[in-house]
Formats: structure tokens, C-alpha cells, sequence
């Protein structure tokens, strides 16, 4: 019995030309942000690894030059887009695509699409991420709104429970039958997606993406399982169609546009972020007067001029095997780093902070759980951000004391000197390897217990409260 | 006529305040009003907080400097550890709607080098924040508004339809245009009241000047409300029940609001691909780099091309001089000002492109106009790049005469160097082209509602 209604709500659905419309409108819109998304996968890769391949080449081509000229002269490290990026673009518009590698500091990553895009960016993005977390819901509201009322309102409830089938099963009847609807519209566009990212070369497909696609996959099946059991319940719940849609679209109103704008500035207001002039300042604060700040850069310099004749047995600095001013640079650039690093870490930690308060709403509110979920498996939200700011740091740390190394074994008078062509080929350059999924799964964890919870708590809760629905 | 107007607008009246629901939408709605104009001031004053800190950090800067340099220095070492900012100061009316001033940096540090790869640093913000967006006063209107008209009006006649009333109503002597009318005029009463209320408020918070800017945004909340009771007015007169209406209403919200603005957004950016600004910062840092390398001659030649009054100093035989440096870091801005200037105006054109366009979504062309009064739009941040690099040329021009001539800085120097301020402007023009375009629109979908029940007059059922 259950089964026919599923049947006939299916079959019921495509009859209905309303659905029809609005679930092609849909459908449409999906293969078109896919294709959208592709597209701008290609162009921006392709940009981004053209760009790394220059500046590598030219780094490589370097004429001869004094190692510290070539640790200003630096690299740009470029942040690769994650494959799954073409389905959930997340924060990369809004987080820039470069970040400049060079002595003495970290740079902020710039040039970011929000710049580029005016004020229409803030209307929202067109991806399929897009179309799955707001549209696809709506739809479902849409779609279910009326599933208990206009059987009410047309008496024909209570006919069918004349024929001795449960409250219980006419639910989970027509939640099948609605899911098969959905199911219909969405899956098209993720098999058309999951072909583009197979069979497309540039994108390095291996088990982390299987996996993470099929996490994106199940995340949504049960983000749209949930809203299907949500609209039915309400619809049990409310006196009429009327009610019942505006209460639905109420939700929806609240939970994907007030509640995450909300939020996001609550977390801003509560955790105020430093501006980068101010964290500039004490930056060279503490690089310029060191731990104890009584003992100016000129001091220090001196200590270590003393403590490598001492070692090295000698009396003149001419006499050293080593560079002074090598050493100098090789000491003050593990200082200021760790400075940055402290910094940086400080402000990420603010960043997180703010961030964290919109996870746990996420227990309230499924979009706020499925938005981070589904960013984090895309490869595009603030975790997978943060692990490419510290790789770029990472290398341009060990980039820059290569330089100083070499500088330093040059000995001394080596301001006087260049080192050959040849030695900048001999340097790494900069490679991304982004994370895996199991690197990435701490981060999911909030946001894929509150799916969950809220999975079983609708399905136990809702389906009690349909049980002693009125029947009239 | 006009009693049975007023008999009518009267019963609305009574009808809203016995539905529980509808007082309490618009409540919620004023609560929301009145937290986006708390949120848009306090960040604007965050904002501005942050502004007035910084001559603060260019003073211990100066001071760090005097200690370093504790008789008279070469200004060349002074350019290079010294620092200013070039500020950009949010008007009043940025608290209401704060536009792209989270997105777009407000301040420039600025040293004497090559000023391209310092105009592009963003400051610091949190992508997650950014991406979820602001929650002002400007919000309020353009999102949430239309939500609470169609809200009010999608039942406007099909409740009374479906519960029958409407046969009794239409059988005593009314016209069915008044009572559409009344009904509608209360539901317009009911909104304007709560945006010109809530923009009053938000006025007074932001304590913005009493001038022609306050008739005009009045005049865009207005026109932009009564749009959204346009598009309630033509789908009335589709005479169809209340789940359609609903379902319609929000589909032409939906499109207007979200569908179009991000579709748009994907074409603009298609038509207009802007060259990718770090194209441009790896060009400079080529050009400058390679300045270490070449010839001093050569550079200082191509130099004094550009500035002739400086060709008479002495000829360079030192193995670094500063002038020389700074003379360098200037032809790598010189190199690559095409691709600034073609950066820049790409940006401009894809502006443009949405200003040409946006008689496709009333949202649209609301969110501009409202930003555009309130200066916190692309234009406005091209200025301020534009004011910025004016005042690196100043600060330059500063500098040379010490540079060249040859000059010792002394203590009291530091006082004479140039200082920047850059205030939002409001564009009234573009604010004005807003509200001609929604008058426009508002005429539009009268004249489409007006015909619609013309073609075809009210049947009770």
C-alpha cells in the first residue's frame, strides 16, 4: 500500500504541469551551472597554471645574482582550483588567487574574483552548489506543500484511511514517492558532473575524488530527504495549503538568506579581526626589538659577529669561512617568520572563531550545515584555504634560507659577488598538493552530525507528530 | 465613491489586526530593519575607527625613524622605511548600505616604491563573512521587502474568493476596482509606513545631512515597494487561487532577485573578461628586478625622459644610490601602466555594462542606485586607486628634489611631507538614472495590471 502511494505521488507529480515547469526550470539551470562551472574551472586553472609555469620559468632563468637580490626577487605561489570546485565554488571568489613569496614577510593573497565582480556577485553566484542549497528546496516546497492539506481539504484522507492503511505509512508513502520526483531532476546534473570530472584530463580524478564525490553526493540526498520529510510534516501540521506554503517558504526565507547573513555578522561583531596595518605594526614591533625588547637589532648583530669568531677561532671577520651578513639573514628570518606565523595564526584563529558560531547554528538550521559540508568536500572552504597559505609559507620559508645558505657559505665580501645562472635552477619550485579527504574530515564533522541529527530527530519526531495529526 | 474607499480600507484595517501572523511578519521585519541599521553603522564606525588609527601608526613610524636616524638622513633611507596611508572615508550613508567597502580595501600603506604592487594588498577579512554578505539597512529593502509584500498581497483577492465572501462583496453596488484599490492601498500603507520608518531611523543613526540625498533614497524605497505591489497587481488579475499567486509572486522574486543578478553576473563577466590583475604584478616585478641588472645609465636615461628637470644632477658612479633605486621602482610602474589603466577600465566597463542592463531586475537597479548614493561602488574605489596614485606621485614629487639635489632630511622634514584624505562622494547621478529606470518599471507593471483587469473584470468566482 505504502508503495502505491509512493506510486501515485510520483506518477501525480509529473502529471502536474506546475512541477513539470519548475523541475525543468531547475534541471536546466543545474546542467547549465555545471557547464558555467567548468568553464570557469578551465579558464581560471588554466590561468593560475599558466601563471605558476612564468613566474617558475623566470625564477629558473634568473641571471646571476647575489642570493639575497634573488630571495626579494622571490615567487608567486598560486592556489590551484580543486576539481570539485566546478560544483561548489564556496569561498574562492572571495579569497584572492596569489599570494607573493619574498624575503622578510608574508604577504596577504590577493586579487579576488569579489573584486572584479561589482556589487551583482553579492546576489549570489550561479553553481550548482547554488542551485542544490536554495533552489532544489524550494522546489520541494513547491512540490509538497499541499501533500496532506489538499487531501484534507478534498476529503480524500479519510477515504484512504477507510481502507485501513495507517497515518504513518500514507506519509512515508508519499516521502517516497516525492524523493523519486526529486531524485528524477537533481541526479541528471551530478551524473553529467561526475562525467565531467572523470572523463575530463585536466582533472587529476583518483579515489579522494570518488570518495568526495560521493560524500557530496549522499550530503545532499539527505539535505533534500530532509526537507521532503520537513514540508510533509508541516503540511500534516497546518490547517491549510495556504498555511502551509507560507509557513514553508517562511523557513525557508529564515534559513537561507536572514540566519547565515545573520550569523556570519554576529561572528564578525563578536570577534572583531585586526586590520592589516595594525597586525603590520606589531609585526615589525616585535621583529624589530625581539623576545625580551631591550636588545636592538645593532646589539644582537654584534653578540653574533663575536660568537662566530669565537667559534671559528678567528679574529677578523675576513678571516670567517662564513658570511656574517648570511648569518645574520639566516637568524632574523627565523625570527620574523615565527613572528608572522604568530600572527597569522592569531588571525586565523579570529576568523574561525567567527566562523564556528555559524557551524553550530548549523544545528538549527540545515543550510548552515550543508553549505560548510559541502564546501569542505569541494575542496573550497576556510580549512583548504588556510592549508594553501601555509604551503606557500612553507616553501617561501625554505625557499628563502636556501638563499640565505647559499649566501652565507659564500663567505666574506660576499655583497661584492653573484653566484652563477645555473645555481636558481638547482632551486624547488613551488607545487600544491591539496589535502585529502582525510585531512579534511575533522573539519566536517559539526556539520555532518548536524545533518544527521537532524535526519533521524525529523524522521522520529515528524512522523510522531503526523500520527496524531487531525484527520479533518 | 469615496466612502465605500475608506469603509473598505477601514476593514483591512480591522482584518490585519485580528491576523495574528501578518502583525507579526511585519514586526519581524521592522526588528530586522532596525538590526541591518545597527549592523551598517557599527561597521561603518568599526570602519572609521580603523582610519582614525592610522596616523597614529604612521606617528611611531616617524618617531621609530628619528631614533634610527638621530641627525640628518638620507631621504632615500626614509622613503624606503617610511610609511603613509592613503584613507578613504566612508560618507554617512555608507552605514545604510555598505555596498562593496568590505570587499574593496579603504586604506592603501604606501612606501616610495613602485606603487602597483602596493594599490592591489587587500586588507584583512574573512572570506566566509564576505561570502555571506552584509545585513544593512540597503539588504532590507532590496531582499526582504518584496518578501513581505508578496507576503500581504499574494491572497489579496483569492482568500476572499475562496471563502466566498467575494460574491457577497461584489454584489452590493462597489466597482471591483476600488475594492482591489482599497485593498491594496492599505497593504502599500502598511509597507511604506514601515521603509520610510525604518530609512528615518536609519537617517538619524547615521546621522546623514539633510539634503537632496534624503528626498532620493525616500523616492527608490518607494518606487522600488511599489514595483512589488505592481507585480501582486498583475498577478491579482490572473484571478487564479492563493497557492498560485504565492508560487508565481515568489517565482518573479526569485528571478528578479536572485536568478537574474547572478546570470548577469556570468554574462558580464564573459563579455568583459578583465586582464587578470596579477598579469600585471608579474610584469613589475620583472621590470623592477631587472632594474638591479641593468646598465645605470640606461635606466636613469629612460628616467629622465620621463622627468626632464631632474637631467641636469650628477652622473652616477656609485655602486647603490638611492635615486637611482627609486628611479627604477618607478619605470616598473611606467611598464606596466597599460595593463593598470586596461585592469581599471575593464572593471569600469563591466560596471557599465550592469547600469546599461539592469531595466532587467528592479533588485538590481535598486542595489546600485542605493549604493551609489551612498558612494560604496566600484566607481567610487576607482577614485580612490585614482586618488591614491596622485597622492604616490605627490609623495614622489616630495621626495625627488631631497633624492636628487641631494638634500639631507632633517628632523623637522617629516612635518612637510604630504598627507591623503579621500572622501566617498555620493554619484546623484546614477542614483537619479535609477529612479527614472524603477519609474519606468512601476509604470510598467501598472499599465500590465490596469490592462489585465480590463481585459477581463473580477468574477466572484
Amino acid at each position: 500500500m505504502m508503495h502505491s502511494i509512493a506510486q501515485k505521488e510520483f506518477v501525480s507529480t509529473l502529471r502536474d504541469k506546475r512541477f513539470l515547469v519548475l523541475s525543468v526550470l531547475v534541471l536546466a539551470l543545474l546542467l547549465a551551472a555545471t557547464l558555467v562551472g567548468r568553464a570557469s574551472y578551465q579558464t581560471q586553472q588554466r590561468e593560475r597554471q599558466l601563471a605558476q609555469h612564468t613566474v617558475n620559468d623566470q625564477f629558473r632563468r634568473q641571471p646571476a645574482r647575489h642570493p639575497h637580490r634573488v630571495a626579494h626577487y622571490g615567487s608567486f605561489a598560486f592556489r590551484p582550483k580543486s576539481g570539485l570546485s566546478l560544483l561548489d565554488a564556496g569561498i574562492d571568489s572571495y579569497t584572492g588567487t596569489a599570494v607573493y613569496l619574498e624575503a622578510h614577510q608574508q604577504n596577504s593573497v590577493n586579487f579576488s574574483q569579489a573584486q572584479q565582480s561589482g556589487s551583482l556577485i553579492r546576489f549570489g553566484e550561479m553553481t550548482v552548489a547554488f542551485v542544490l542549497q536554495m533552489l532544489v528546496p524550494l522546489l520541494i516546497i513547491f512540490l509538497c506543500f499541499g501533500a496532506f492539506t489538499q487531501e484534507r481539504e478534498t476529503g480524500t484522507l479519510q477515504l484512504l484511511l477507510s481502507q485501513g492503511i495507517s497515518l504513518w505509512q500514507v506519509a512515508w508513502g508519499k516521502i517516497l514517492g516525492y524523493s523519486r520526483a526529486v531524485a528524477l531532476v537533481v541526479a541528471p546534473a551530478l551524473a553529467l558532473a561526475a562525467l565531467l570530472l572523470f572523463s575530463g584530463e585536466e582533472f587529476a580524478s583518483g579515489p579522494d575524488l570518488v570518495a568526495r564525490l560521493g560524500l557530496f553526493v549522499l550530503s545532499y540526498a539527505v539535505y533534500f530527504f530532509l526537507f521532503i520529510v520537513g514540508a510533509v510534516v508541516v503540511s500534516a501540521r497546518q490547517a491549510s495549503s495556504r498555511a502551509a506554503l507560507v509557513t514553508l517558504l517562511g523557513l525557508w526565507i529564515l534559513g537561507c538568506i536572514i540566519l547565515p547573513k545573520a550569523t556570519a555578522n554576529l561572528g564578525a561583531t563578536l570577534y572583531p579581526t585586526v586590520t592589516k596595518a595594525q597586525m603590520d605594526a606589531a609585526v615589525h614591533e616585535e621583529a624589530q626589538h625581539g623576545i625580551n625588547g631591550h636588545d636592538p637589532q645593532d646589539q644582537r648583530s654584534a653578540a653574533l659577529k663575536a660568537g662566530l669568531l669565537k667559534k671559528y677561532g678567528v679574529d677578523s671577520e675576513e678571516k670567517l669561512p662564513v658570511s656574517v651578513g648570511g648569518v645574520l639573514m639566516t637568524e632574523s628570518e627565523a625570527y620574523s617568520a615565527q613572528v608572522y606565523q604568530e600572527h597569522f595564526a592569531a588571525l586565523n584563529d579570529t576568523y574561525r572563531r567567527q566562523n564556528r558560531i555559524s557551524d553550530w547554528v548549523g544545528l538549527l538550521n540545515p543550510y548552515q550545515a550543508i553549505r560548510p559540508l559541502s564546501m569542505g568536500l569541494a575542496g573550497s572552504d576556510f580549512a583548504h584555504y588556510v592549508h594553501f597559505q601555509q604551503a606557500a609559507e612553507a616553501y617561501r620559508y625554505r625557499l628563502v634560507q636556501r638563499l640565505n645558505a647559499l649566501q652565507t657559505s659564500m663567505g666574506h665580501g660576499d655583497k661584492e659577488r653573484k653566484l652563477e645562472a645555473s645555481t636558481w635552477r638547482q632551486l624547488p619550485v613551488f607545487a600544491y598538493q591539496s589535502p585529502t579527504l582525510g585531512w579534511a574530515w575533522p573539519h566536517l564533522l559539526l556539520p555532518v552530525v548536524a545533518l544527521l541529527l537532524w535526519a533521524v530527530g525529523l524522521s522520529w519526531l515528524g512522523l510522531r507528530l503526523i500520527s496524531t495529526t487531525p484527520l479533518v | 465613491m469615496m466612502n465605500t474607499f475608506w469603509l473598505l480600507f477601514s476593514a483591512e484595517w480591522r482584518h490585519f489586526r485580528a491576523a495574528k501572523g501578518l502583525v507579526l511578519l511585519c514586526a519581524l521585519l521592522l526588528l530586522t530593519g532596525l538590526y541591518g541599521i545597527y549592523y551598517g553603522t557599527t561597521e561603518i564606525e568599526r570602519q572609521r575607527q580603523h582610519l582614525a588609527a592610522l596616523p597614529e601608526l604612521t606617528r611611531r613610524n616617524v618617531e621609530e625613524l628619528k631614533v634610527k636616524f638621530p641627525g640628518p638622513a638620507d631621504a632615500g633611507e626614509i622613503g624606503y622605511y617610511h610609511s603613509t596611508y592613503a584613507v578613504h572615508h566612508p560618507n554617512a550613508w555608507a552605514s545604510l548600505s555598505l555596498g562593496q567597502r568590505d570587499v574593496n580595501p579603504y586604506y592603501v600603506k604606501l612606501r616610495l616604491l613602485g606603487l602597483q604592487n602596493q594599490l592591489y594588498a587587500t586588507d584583512n577579512t574573512n572570506p566566509m563573512k564576505v561570502l555571506s554578505g552584509n545585513f544593512d539597512l540597503a539588504f532590507v529593502l532590496v531582499y526582504l521587502f518584496p518578501l513581505l509584500i508578496i507576503a500581504l498581497s499574494f491572497n489579496l483577492l483569492s482568500s476572499e474568493r475562496e471563502e466566498g465572501i467575494l460574491t457577497l462583496l461584489l454584489a452590493q453596488p462597489v466597482r471591483s476596482s476600488v475594492v482591489v484599490g482599497a485593498k491594496l492601498a492599505f497593504r502599500l500603507a502598511v509597507v511604506l509606513g514601515l521603509a520610510w520608518l525604518l530609512s528615518v531611523v536609519g537617517m538619524l543613526w547615521a546621522q546623514v545631512p539633510l539634503d537632496s540625498r534624503v528626498v532620493t533614497w525616500l523616492g527608490l524605497s518607494t518606487l522600488y515597494c511599489l514595483f512589488w505591489f505592481g507585480v501582486a497587481l498583475v498577478v491579482t488579475a490572473l484571478q487564479r487561487t492563493s497557492a498560485f499567486n504565492a508560487v508565481t509572486l515568489l517565482g518573479v522574486w526569485l528571478l528578479l532577485v536572485v536568478l537574474v543578478p547572478s546570470l548577469l553576473n556570468l554574462g558580464v563577466a564573459a563579455a568583459h573578461p578583465v586582464p587578470q590583475g596579477i598579469e600585471l604584478t608579474i610584469k613589475q616585478r620583472e621590470e623592477i628586478h631587472a632594474g638591479w641588472d641593468r646598465p645605470k645609465a640606461q635606466t636613469m636615461n629612460r628616467f629622465f625622459a620621463l622627468y626632464p628637470q631632474w637631467r641636469d644632477t650628477a652622473t652616477i658612479r656609485e655602486r647603490f644610490v638611492w635615486r637611482w633605486y627609486y628611479a627604477f621602482q618607478h619605470l616598473g610602474d611606467v611598464a606596466v601602466a597599460p595593463q593598470a589603466a586596461a585592469y581599471a577600465t575593464g572593471l569600469q566597463q563591466r560596471y557599465d555594462l550592469v547600469e546599461q542592463l539592469n531595466l532587467l531586475s528592479p533588485a538590481i537597479n535598486a542595489q546600485g542606485s542605493l549604493n551609489a548614493l551612498a558612494g560604496t561602488d566600484l566607481p567610487t574605489h576607482l577614485q580612490f586607486q585614482r586618488s591614491a596614485t596622485a597622492y604616490h606621485d605627490a609623495l614622489r614629487a616630495f621626495y625627488y628634489p631631497y633624492l636628487f639635489r641631494q638634500a639631507e632630511f632633517s628632523h623637522h622634514d617629516y612635518a612637510l611631507e604630504p598627507t591623503h584624505t579621500f572622501t566617498s562622494q555620493p554619484e546623484l547621478s546614477t542614483a537619479l538614472r535609477g529612479l527614472g529606470k524603477l519609474l519606468l518599471s512601476v509604470a510598467l507593471v501598472y499599465g500590465l495590471g490596469f490592462g489585465l483587469l480590463r481585459a477581463r473584470p473580477i468574477s466572484p468566482r
